[in-house]
């Protein structure tokens, strides 16, 4: 099959050209200062913001130094947030992510000593080296938006949000996270390798460190939160939620998927659609927004039979795209 | 002899009917030219019926007998075209189809698509002379419907032609079609009921080993499991979440031993699908005690290792097994 | 075919049983009450059986209930053929199917019988409460049929969908009843119980017998002019002629037709009109006197009354003209003129003796005994009255000398006694006299009580004279109606009345739609079909041609149904018909939009494939776009997306 039509136009679509009224010059500025720092990059980057704007969490697949770390930082600075960084390792206890409830000798009382997911921004580090019990801990934290610990129910800090990354390899030792725990995510992406000009101007250009610290916040994170709602209030047609359905109804009857896109993908699907849009600078979602944010939603939900197929998400997500016409 | 003239009449007319050359490229849309109509035999009562009724009123002279006859000759017309639009349009596409074991039955999962903006109601699918499955598909809807058919061999079974007819509304009016799309199930040889003892090789005598893992270098933890060697429980581990599962220390090294399922250490008397059947036993054994294994045939080898896909790979390779890789 | 057979189920059993009830309710004044309670006791079996979800019988019971219901029928009739035990039969088994409802299609049998028991309601009576009754039952038996096949628990939703279906049989029917080529009946004998006991004239006349009809306000025929209306005291509907007199009772002569034309010729202006004729199960029809042509198989007796080939068991409609001046009969046969003189040999003596006086006074001369005797019935005083006095022996002398009280049969036979006594040759013609136009639909309808008997004498030179001796002694019978005739206290049909003016409003009204329902459906007959097939300009249409355009319009409406089915009910987004019409157009370009691509995608690769008309593709893909997935579309939208998509030519 010939899935380059397809790929080019996903990837390389800059449906922003037009003018549009929508368009919102705070979000071209995030866009842009983390295009600075991360180059070549500017797709998953939009994906990222996409996710966060849709109130979701996101979980990158990818090898270990290709930015990861720095995505993280940078969307922290850019929208003003706090951020924490969890090393998720074996031993790794559901007390080192939530916090700890510790006798103050003095008071002669518990006091709880928060953990690192009290914070805006949460990167989870190789999450699937933890623990089922470490890595449901945070992943419940991530649905709820709030952390039970010592009977007591505490609310994370708003905006909040996670990005996890994991190892591509299957290696021995790691605990690879069942596929309901998946489904938390709202996006998978990944970064890959810069392409060439963009890492030689990586080699030969500034500090990256330096160039994170010298950012300035481009909203405070009371305006990212009317952003996000801003993205619900995006419109989807009933033309489009058809597409949507037609989508998920192929997915899951189809023989090449083992089990189909569930109602919670739909949904997920339609809210990164929307703010795909929003950050096109749109009121209303194109097919083309479903079709561009496909990929990060179903990489992680599809699982296909052939085998073949699972190293090539990418061709994945445009087989699917050209086997359902628009309604 | 008189009805295996009509089944090959039958046949004929089949594949006069298909005009296509199975299996069929996917959608497969029931068009009007594919879409057959006929009246059941309630339908023949109701005309004959009808006919009687025409002649008492012909002969009582009753008008309104007239008119109640031509009504219900009129429902008829009525209802061919409501049993036709039921399942004129209609669109299918192959669904997913789970692989099977010899012997038992391929479910080829079918989805139906209908554009309609009402809903289709009573389409029954059936293979020949099989029990029919009967769906509904709502206005604008998809169904996802699943046809079984007995496995009798391994390997790929293509999907058999299928009929898809409705009698609805009236149950007068048949209108029926033929599909055959392009879905084909994979067949695994059927396990052996009797089989030999998983085939360790003869320098994995140590049972401590018999997890098929090393037991040098710390790698990881993963949950315990019954076979494992107490030793090499993480008890640390365990001891810090009160109420979690053991743990099991992994180890990586290359002395770890491999379990090979291998084709060529079953004696030489025993046939091909009988050998084959005893790998199936085996991979299935070996999978449910959660052991890494390698699979060698004589044209394929399958690398150590676990999991379900491990277990797809190697039944996968089993049914597909031909005798010209020898 | 083993699929049909699922067994029934509970809900399906309900349907049955309402079907049922609904096919054999109707008929309940019809069939024996015996019956009516063992149906009644059946239904109330089966209903028991399907709530409690009992068993049903053993085949065995069956068998015997089967037997013990046809032995009954027969006993009751001793025939089980005919109409009235056909039903009865049909009854017996559809109460006993219910009983044996195992498979689908026992289900789909029960419905067809219940079909069938709805035309056997219209052996009975075809009036429009039969008719709408038999909607409402094919309505629930096709419901029935519907749930037979489709087993579903809303039952408002299958009544709904066989209305809709037989709402769209509706074309079919008009279709088939208008041009399916008509047989008139019937195809084979008919047992004789298709009339019973319609009231009419009868072919006797004694006193007494009219008198008895006056009470009666059932319509005998209806007849539509195709002129004015002549005066009512014109309106002598000729029935059937009596010229045989036993003393007591005059009766018609027993032979049949004897002229296929009219014998006599017209004077003056013709009237011609149209009769509808309820069926009175006699041979006689009736015409305005006198008669100049004759309906389709028919004849005329020697007594120029029209008489049809068969008795007359359904209404029938014929147009007629008739000869109001005519003169008939100047040489008439001497064997009738005998037969009009005769007389027995006794009786009357006082009128004999008068008779006799007149006689010797003006010898052979018709025309003066004639005016004597009216002279003289006009000098007795006599009073038309409803309820005339019991005669003894001597009807004509009681009447006319010592009771002096009767209804128009009384006036008639004393008159044509007398003439005969004096030796003129008279006889008695019955028939209607009058009838009511219906302001509503014009039709003059005349109804059993203006039942009317009177007098024909023969006059040498003349032939045959009418003369009503009713009209001698109360002129208003004739000039107006019976009503003004008789004296208000007596007894009359209500319809007879001339008060209560609203109530005859509202019975006009009624009673001209029935008589559309049975001019233009009950009685669309062959006839009927020619003519409506003539005025289409198929002037003489054999089967064939009927068969040919029958075919040609059905395949019309059901090419019409079948688009109207099988149409996209999804109206078409027009923007995105707009769309497909652009995407069409640049497709001939080599363009090809695919399907799965989303608008503003295809604009950029099409813009770059076709840079020259980049700017366009791009406005028509954003327009589009907003409209198709935007939130709110504006007004001005679609008309500059079309007239975009029109001014552009890749």
């Amino acid at each position: 099959m010939n899935y380059n039509v397809a790929q080019k136009h996903i990837i390389h679509q800059r449906p922003g050209k037009t003018p549009n009224p929508m368009r919102l010059p705070e979000l071209d500025a995030i866009l842009a200062d983390i295009n600075r720092i991360i180059l070549g990059k500017d797709r998953p980057i939009r994906l990222s913001l996409a996710c966060l704007l849709a109130r979701g969490h996101l979980l990158i697949e990818d090898l270990p130094g290709v930015g990861k770390t720095t995505l993280a930082h940078v969307l922290a600075r850019v929208l003003g947030l706090d951020f924490q960084r969890i090393q998720f390792t074996s031993d790794m206890l559901p007390a080192d992510i939530i916090g700890v409830s510790i006798f103050d000798r003095e008071s002669g009382a518990f006091h709880f000593h928060p953990g690192p997911i009290f914070t805006q921004v949460v990167l989870a580090d190789e999450i699937n080296r933890a623990t089922p019990k470490a890595q449901s801990a945070l992943l419940e934290a991530m649905e709820e938006r709030q952390v039970t610990a010592e009977g007591k129910t505490r609310a994370l800090p708003e905006p909040f949000f996670v990005i996890a990354t994991q190892n591509p390899t299957y290696q021995i030792g790691t605990f690879p996270l069942p596929e309901s725990q998946l489904d938390r995510f709202l996006l998978k992406i990944e970064l890959g390798y810069p392409d060439p000009a963009a890492e030689r101007e990586l080699l030969a250009g500034a500090d990256r460190r330096q160039l994170v610290a010298d950012l300035v916040p481009r909203i405070t994170p009371q305006r990212l939160i009317e952003l996000q709602n801003t993205v619900r209030a995006v419109h989807a047609s009933p033309a489009l939620i058809d597409y949507v359905q037609t989508l998920a109804a192929y997915t899951r009857a189809a023989p090449r998927w083992q089990e189909g896109l569930s109602p919670r993908a739909c949904l997920a699907l339609l809210a990164v659609a929307r703010a795909w849009a929003l950050l096109d600078g749109r009121d209303h979602v194109l097919p083309e927004d479903v079709q561009a944010v496909l990929q990060g939603v179903i990489a992680h939900r599809l699982r296909p039979t052939d085998d073949d197929a699972r190293s090539h998400a990418e061709a994945v997500a445009a087989a699917l795209i050209e086997a359902v016409p628009l309604p | 002899m008189l009805a295996s003239l009509r089944r090959r009449l039958h046949e004929i007319f089949v594949r006069w009917a298909l005009r296509v050359r199975p299996p069929e490229p996917a959608p497969i849309v029931l068009t009007q030219r594919r879409v057959y109509v006929l009246p059941t035999r309630a339908g023949l009562a109701y005309g004959a019926a009808l006919g009687v009724m025409l002649l008492g009123a012909m002969n009582y002279n009753l008008s309104l007998g007239y008119a109640l006859v031509f009504l219900l000759a009129g429902l008829g017309i009525v209802a061919i075209l409501h049993t036709f639009r039921n399942l004129v349009l209609l669109s299918i596409r192959p669904g997913r189809c789970e692989p099977v074991f010899a012997g038992s039955v391929a479910q080829f999962g079918l989805l139906l698509e209908s554009q309609r903006p009402d809903a289709r109601t009573s389409l029954r699918l059936f293979f020949d002379e099989a029990v029919p499955i009967e769906v509904d598909i709502g206005p604008h809807a998809c169904t996802a419907t699943t046809l079984g058919v007995h496995a009798a061999k391994r390997g790929w079974l293509p999907m058999p032609r299928f009929t898809i007819e409705t009698t609805w509304p009236l149950g007068l009016i048949r209108a029926w079609s033929y599909a055959v799309p392009e879905l084909n199930c994979l067949v695994y040889p059927t396990p052996a009921a009797k089989a030999p003892p998983l085939p360790w090789s003869s320098d994995s005598a140590r049972g401590s080993a018999r997890d098929g893992r090393g037991a040098d270098d710390f790698s990881g933890l993963r949950k315990h499991q019954v076979a494992d060697a107490p030793r090499h429980v993480a008890w640390k581990a365990v001891a810090r979440q009160q109420d979690g599962p053991l743990l099991t220390k992994l180890f990586s090294g290359a002395a770890a031993q491999q379990l090979w399922l291998d084709w060529a250490a079953l004696p030489d008397t025993i046939d091909t699908e009988q050998r084959l059947s005893i790998l199936a036993r085996w991979i299935l054994d070996a999978d449910a005690a959660g052991l890494a294994w390698g699979l060698r045939l004589p044209a394929v080898r399958l690398a150590p290792d676990n999991g379900p896909a491990q277990r797809s790979a190697g039944l996968h390779a089993l049914a597909l097994y031909s005798h010209g890789a020898h | 075919m083993a699929r049909t057979n699922r067994p029934v189920s509970r809900r399906q059993a309900w349907w049955l049983l309402a079907t049922a009830l609904a096919a054999s309710l109707p008929l309940a004044p019809q069939v024996p009450l015996w019956l009516s309670l063992a149906a009644g006791a059946v239904f109330s079996w089966r209903a028991a059986l399907t709530w409690r979800q009992w068993h049903l019988p053993p085949r065995w019971l069956l068998v015997l209930l089967v037997i013990a219901g046809t032995v009954g029928v027969f006993l009751q009739y001793r025939t089980t053929m005919g109409r009235t035990p056909g039903i009865a039969l049909l009854v017996v088994f559809l109460s006993l199917k219910l009983l044996e409802l195992r498979a689908a299609r026992d289900a789909v049998a029960t419905a067809l019988l219940c079909y069938f028991l709805v035309l056997g309601q219209f052996l009975f009576t075809q009036t429009i409460p039969t008719a709408l009754l038999a909607c409402l039952t094919v309505l629930i038996t096709t419901a029935t049929l519907l749930a037979a096949s489709d087993d579903r628990p809303q039952p408002l939703l299958q009544l709904r969908r066989a209305g809709l279906m037989l709402a769209q049989a509706l074309p079919f029917m008009l279709l088939l009843f208008l041009l399916f080529p008509r047989v008139q009946g019937p195809l084979w004998g008919i047992p004789q119980d298709r009339i019973s006991a319609v009231s009419g004239l009868s072919d006797t006349m004694s006193p007494g017998s009219i008198a008895l009809l006056s009470q009666s306000d059932a319509i005998a025929f209806r007849v539509q002019f195709k002129g004015t209306v002549p005066p009512q005291s014109e309106l002598y509907w000729r029935g059937p002629v009596m010229p045989s007199f036993d003393g007591r009772s005059w009766r018609v002569r027993q032979t049949l037709g004897a002229y296929t034309e009219v014998p006599y010729s017209g004077i003056g202006a013709a009237v011609d009109y149209e009769v509808t004729l309820e069926p009175h199960g006699k041979f006689w029809l009736f015409a305005l006197e006198l008669p100049a042509t004759l309906p389709a198989d028919s004849a005329l007796t020697s007594d120029y009354q029209p008489i049809a080939r068969q008795a007359v068991r359904n209404r029938m409609r014929y147009a007629q003209r008739a000869w109001p001046e005519a003169i008939a009969g100047i040489n008439e046969a001497s064997s009738i003129l005998r037969e009009a003189l005769a007389l027995p040999r006794d009786g009357n003596p006082r009128m004999r003796a008068i008779a006799a006086g007149w006689r010797a006074q003006h010898g052979d001369d018709g025309a003066a005994i004639l005016a004597t005797a009216e002279t003289f019935f006009g000098q007795q005083l006599l009073i038309y009255t409803l309820n005339p006095p019991l005669l003894g022996a001597d009807i004509v002398d009681e009447f006319l000398f010592d009771t002096k009280r009767g209804f128009c049969e009384h006036f008639a036979a004393a008159f044509v006694f007398a003439l005969r006594a004096a030796g003129v040759p008279a006889r008695v013609v019955a028939g209607y006299q009058g009838g009511e136009v219906n302001p509503v639909d014009g039709y003059l309808v005349v109804r059993q009580y203006d039942a009317h008997a009177w007098a024909e004498a023969w006059i040498a030179g003349r032939g045959w004279v009418r003369i009503d001796p009713t009209a001698i002694s109360a002129p208003s019978r004739i000039n107006s109606n019976l009503a003004s005739a008789v004296p208000t206290e007596e007894g009359l049909p209500f319809l007879a009345r001339s008060d209560l003016a609203w109530l005859r409003e509202v019975r006009y009204r009624l009673d001209a739609v029935t008589n559309g329902w049975n001019q233009w459906v009950l009685g669309y007959n062959p006839q009927r079909q020619r003519d409506l097939l003539a005025g289409l300009g198929m002037n003489e249409p054999d089967w064939r041609s009927m068969t040919a355009v029958l075919s040609v319009l059905c395949g019309g409406v059901m090419l019409g149904l079948t688009v109207w089915i099988l149409r996209n009910r999804l109206r078409v987004d027009p923007a995105l018909a707009a769309w497909r019409r652009f995407t069409a157009r640049l497709a001939r370009r080599g363009i090809v939009w695919q399907p799965w691509e989303g608008p503003l995608a295809f604009a950029e690769r099409a813009a770059g494939q076709a840079p020259r008309h980049a700017k366009s593709i791009v406005e028509i893909a954003t327009l589009y776009a907003r409209m198709r997935y935007g939130p709110a579309p504006q007004a001005g939208d679609l008309l500059q997306l079309k007239q975009k998509i029109a001014a552009f030519h890749p």
